[in-house]
Order: C-alpha cells, then structure tokens, then sequence
C-alpha cells in the first residue's frame, strides 16, 4: 500500500465533489430564476430534476463513455445533473424568500426588472442558495467515489482496492477521509456565507455543525428569518 | 400638485378597486386617504407612481400626465414609504437611505454624506449607519425607511400605512416627527391609512373613501369633524367626534375667570373664602407669589381655618395638568375641567403663570362661539363638501378653504 498517493486522491476527489456542484450552479441561477418568472416552468422542472437524481449514477457513467471517454468529465456530468435536483428548489426558495415589501419598495424606488433581480433579489437569496450549495458539494463528494468504477480516480481507490484486496484500515481511511472532506467543505461554504452575508442575524453555534445534521432544521430558519 | 381625472381601476373578474375617482392633492400639502380596507385607497396611492395602472381616466402629477412617463424614471422622483419599511436587508442603514441618490448617478461619498444629513433629520443616531437592518427596532426602521423616501429630496412622498406595523406609543411619536418634518419640508404628502385618529391627526386634508372606490368627503379634518357629509362618514370618524373638534378650536377664545385666584402670600384664609363665595363656586385657586399654581382651595375649608392663617395653608387639591391658553386647544382646556377635581382647569402663560381659571359654563360659551366662526368662515367649504359618492367634495375644489376657520389652533390635544 503506497499511502503517498492519498493526498492526491484527495485532491482528486476534493475536486469531483466541488466542480460539478459549481456547474449546478451555474445552471440553477437561470433556470430558477426563471421559474419563478413562470410559474408554470416549475413543477416540469422539478420533475425533470427529480428523475435524473434517480437514475443510478452508475448508469449514467455507462450511457457517457462513448461520448466522454474514462475522463472526470464522464463523472462531472453526471454530478452536476444530481446537483440540480437541490439547487434549482433552493434557487426557486431564495428568490421567493425575498419579502414582498422589499421587493416592492425597490420596485417602487425605480429599480427595472433586472436591476432589482441583479441588486436586491439574488443578493437576498443567497443564504438558501448556499445551504442548497454545501448539500450539492457534499453529496457530490460522496458520489464522486462510485467514479473509481469506471477509473476515475478519487478515494474511491482506497475503497476499491481495499476491498480488492480485502485490506479493511484501507477501506476504512477511505472512507473516512471521504466523510472529513465532505466536512471541511462544508465548514468553508458555512465560513462563506457567513462573509457574503453580513447582514444576517447571527444564528447560534449549531449552523456549523455538518449539512447532514442541520440541513433540514436551516432550510426552515432560514426561510424563516428571510421571510 | 397630483390630479385625478376620472380614474377607474378594474381588475380581471370584474372587480372595481376604484370607480371614478377625482382628486386634486395640492403642492405642499398633506392628503390622507382613508377608509375600510378594500376600499381602494391604497390601489389610488400606487396608480400615481404607476405600481398599479389604472384601467381608464388620467393621474396628472404637475399637469403631466404620468401614463406618459418611464415607470422606473418616474419613481426616483417620488418617495416612497411602505408598511413594513421594505428596507434591504443586505443593506446597510446608509446604503439603504442612499438607494435613489445611488440609482440616479450620485457619486458614493456624495450619497453617504446625504444619508447621514437624513438619519439626523429623521432622528437617527449616526452610530446605525454602519448597522444592517435586523439590528434595528421597528421605530427605527421606519425612520430609515421615510429617510430614504427623502434621500434624493423628491417633491413628492406617497406612504402607504407608514404607522401600522409598529405599536401606538412609537405610532403617535412617528406621527408627531412627520407633522414636524412636514412643517420643515413641505413635501406633497399622499398617506394612506385606515386609522381615522392618524387621518385627522397628521392630514391637512382628507379623503375618506367608502367600500367599492368611491370618495365619501374630501375635508379639512376639523371640517370633517364639524360637518361629516353623511351618516356613513359619520359612522366612520366615531362617535365622539365633538370632543375631538375641539382639538382644532383655539383655546385663546376662552375667556378665563381671574377673580378666583388668589395669591398665598397676602391672602389670608378668611379673605380667599370670601373670594369663593363671591365668585359663586366654592373653589378658589391659590397661587403663589410668582402666580404659578399651588392647588384648589374649597371655601369651606378655607372657613374652618384657624384666624390669620394664610390661604396657603389650607387643604390644597392638586390643580392637575394645565393648558397654555395661546398654544392649547378648547379640548385641552375641557380636557383639564375634567379631570380637574374643583371642575376648573388652569390657564397658563407661556411661562407656566396663571392667567385665570375655566369654568363649565365658560368653556361652554367658547366653544359655541368658535364652531360658529368657523361654520361662518367655512360655510362654503360645508355646503359643498355635502355631496356625495364619486364626485369630489367642494372641500378639494378648494383646499384649505375650512383650514382658515376661525382660531383653528393646529393640532394640539
């Protein structure tokens, strides 16, 4: 066992879980945005979103290597798709969370459509959309792993090979490191927000515990306290 | 000067928000719109900055009508002032104050020295400027928000509610605070409320709107008050809205008993019952040498004092709160009779020297003798606010017509 390749696999798999979740994002702003410009768009949507994170990430791994090869980008899109499922809703729930006064009095102040968006709505939205972003970074880290299958590598590899060759502390210290990076991201989107967003109260101590405790219980304060 | 001309809003399905409205609201001046909810007066409020567009008749702001104008354009020069103060919540205080001023091109240092010069204006402490919104109280966030309504000093300022959300001791202090910057500022005021207190308290005119659109009266508050137009807006000032008239009736046309004051220090006890019986009222009121009010002295009391005491030193009623007899109004000083417990208030200087003391029977008289001069001085302005229904009263053809009444003594009480 040649434990000198393990920071590289983290490095690795560190970037599997962050970049598809960036690219969710980068998809999820337009299209929440415009589903709650039409209403209808929404629920087709969802639908849409809910069946791809459905699909076994196995398979979908298996549908792209003839276009993608044994590349990361086979293991990315697959990802990024998985991300949408909740990061569009929470894009829908940011914008929405927007309290209708203040959205009238920018409109009322003589801001047009784009620059109340731009200024004032996104701006508002971005706690939600943040707790939707460290959930998309954190189940993307774990997926990522499944990439080992096809031979992507990340610290999947420790998992694979330890059970290859039925070495258990191999299994374990992947999985284990897998669980502390999903941590470690996760503090540093909570450390993120907390300087993009200044002006929220401060909640107590327990926003830092890991997306996997606290993320039901945040998504309703903080619907709670932006609207 | 802000015109409605015929304006009608309908909504898909039929239902009339506003039927027919004509309006003037004149440069300068304080229009409050007010009635039920569901009346429309907050869907004619947001037609003039065009946050609603009415189905069919014009809004005309300076002659202009405002269909013709860019929306977005339009309202940074109106401020805007809304219920729950919609302030950004990203925002900091002064960033927020800035919004228009930013939005129209001013330099940022420029802006921020403007939002500073309105936090003081409106009563804030230059210490919130750096705070975000969630850090203030719901006073103070509305302060904020009538601070940013006037950050780019616009001519016009609409407030929908401004008062509602907050509780009736900050509500009153907030009222007061805007009568004053009003006073300072002369703004073209449109303030939509369904407190009829709040209407009458802070309106130099109003416009009271019944359900389904349609204006009731449109008066002066004390011409509200005097002559309601008909029994539905009767029912909607309360019953006891000859009390509350008298808050707009001068108490300097009271004229004032001086004979039953007597001063402590070269009155004897037996001299100041004298005083009492004369005066017919069993009280008399002992001041001091300076003439500020030490308390009521019954006569009787005053009898039973050993010879050669001085007045003072019988048992002394307090003499409760007084009125100023210059700046007060006819119902502070009944107010005053009241509460009183010799049934005769105090009149004062502006030093707090008696001037002389009321009685029943006086404040009677004055009272009459006021609600004739101001009948007399408003009885135009009376028989044509007496229409009804849509068209608009003779109180808008002619504003401020009954606000000349006789001795109208501001807003006290």
């Amino acid at each position: 066992m040649d434990w000198s390749a393990v920071p590289g696999y983290v490095r690795d798999n560190a970037y599997l879980g962050i970049v598809p979740a960036l690219i969710g994002l980068v998809i999820s702003v337009p299209l929440g945005i415009a589903c709650v410009r039409w209403r209808w768009l929404y629920p087709p949507v969802l639908s849409v979103t809910s069946m791809l994170y459905a699909v076994p990430s196995l398979a979908l791994f298996i549908v792209l290597i003839p276009y993608t090869g044994l590349t990361d980008t086979t293991v990315i899109i697959p990802l990024a798709l998985f991300s949408l499922c909740v990061l569009v809703p929470n894009v829908v729930d940011g914008l929405r969370s927007v309290p209708d006064p203040v959205r009238q009095a920018a409109t009322a102040m003589g801001f047009g459509t784009l620059r109340r968006l731009v200024r004032v709505e996104l701006p508002v939205a971005v706690p939600i959309v943040i707790a939707g972003l460290r959930v998309a970074v954190v189940s993307s880290i774990s997926l990522a792993s499944i990439g080992q299958l096809i031979g992507v590598y990340s610290l999947g590899y420790l998992i694979v090979d330890g059970y290859q060759r039925d070495f258990l502390e191999e299994i374990l210290v992947g999985g284990g490191l897998i669980i502390a990076l999903a941590l470690v991201c996760d503090l540093v989107l909570v450390l993120i927000r907390r300087l993009l967003t200044p002006w929220q109260p401060r909640r107590s101590k327990r926003e830092l515990l890991p997306v996997v405790v606290t993320a039901p219980a945040q998504a309703r304060e903080l619907s709670r306290s932006a609207g | 000067m802000i015109t409605f001309e015929a304006v009608t809003k309908r909504y898909a399905g039929g239902t009339v928000a506003v039927d027919h409205l004509d309006l003037e609201i004149p440069d300068g001046q304080t229009m409050v719109l007010v009635g039920p909810s569901g009346c429309g007066k907050t869907t004619s409020l947001r037609m003039i900055n065009r946050l609603i567009e009415p189905s069919s008749g014009r809004i005309l702001l300076d002659g202009q009508d405002v269909a013709a104008s860019n929306p977005a354009e339009l309202r940074r020069g109106i401020g805007y002032v809304i219920q729950q103060s919609g302030l950004f919540p990203h925002r900091t205080i002064e960033d927020n104050i800035a919004t228009v001023p930013l939005l129209i091109g001013w330099k940022k240092a420029r802006a921020r020295s403007r939002s500073r010069e309105l936090m003081t204006l409106v009563g804030l402490d230059e210490d919130l400027a750096r705070r975000y919104p969630y850090q203030l109280s719901g006073g103070q966030q509305q302060r904020v928000g009538v601070a940013r309504a006037l950050a780019a000093d616009p001519p016009v300022l609409l407030m929908d509610e401004p008062f509602s959300a907050v509780d009736p001791i900050v509500r009153a202090t907030l009222q007061d605070e805007l009568i004053k910057l009003q006073a300072e500022l002369h703004k073209t005021i449109v303030l939509v409320t369904h407190d009829v207190e709040e209407a009458i308290k802070v309106g130099d005119q109003v416009a009271i709107f019944r359900p389904g659109g349609r204006i009731a009266q449109v008066d002066a508050p004390e011409r509200l008050l005097a002559a309601p137009a008909d029994s539905y807006v009767e029912n909607f000032l309360g019953f006891d809205r000859g009390i509350r008239r008298l808050s707009f009736l001068a108490a300097s046309g009271l004229s004032l008993d001086d004979r039953a004051v007597v001063d402590d220090e070269d009155t004897s006890a037996a001299e100041a019952a004298q005083v009492a019986r004369e005066a017919g009222e069993g009280w008399v009121l002992v001041a001091d040498g300076g003439r500020k009010p030490l308390g009521w002295a019954s006569a009787d009391d005053l009898e039973a004092q050993p010879a050669g005491s001085r007045a003072g030193e019988a048992r002394l009623e307090p003499y409760g709160h007084t009125f100023s007899v210059r700046t007060d109004s006819l119902r502070a000083a009944l107010d005053a009779t009241v509460l009183s417990r010799a049934g005769r208030a105090v009149g004062v200087d502006e030093d707090g020297r008696v001037i002389g003391v009321t009685s029943y029977e006086r404040l009677r008289v004055a009272i009459h003798a006021a609600e004739r001069a101001a009948d007399a001085a408003a009885g135009r302005g009376a028989a044509g606010s007496a229409t009804s229904g849509g068209t608009p009263s003779g109180g808008a053809a002619s504003p401020g017509a009954a606000a000349d009444g006789a001795a109208p003594a501001g807003r006290a009480g």
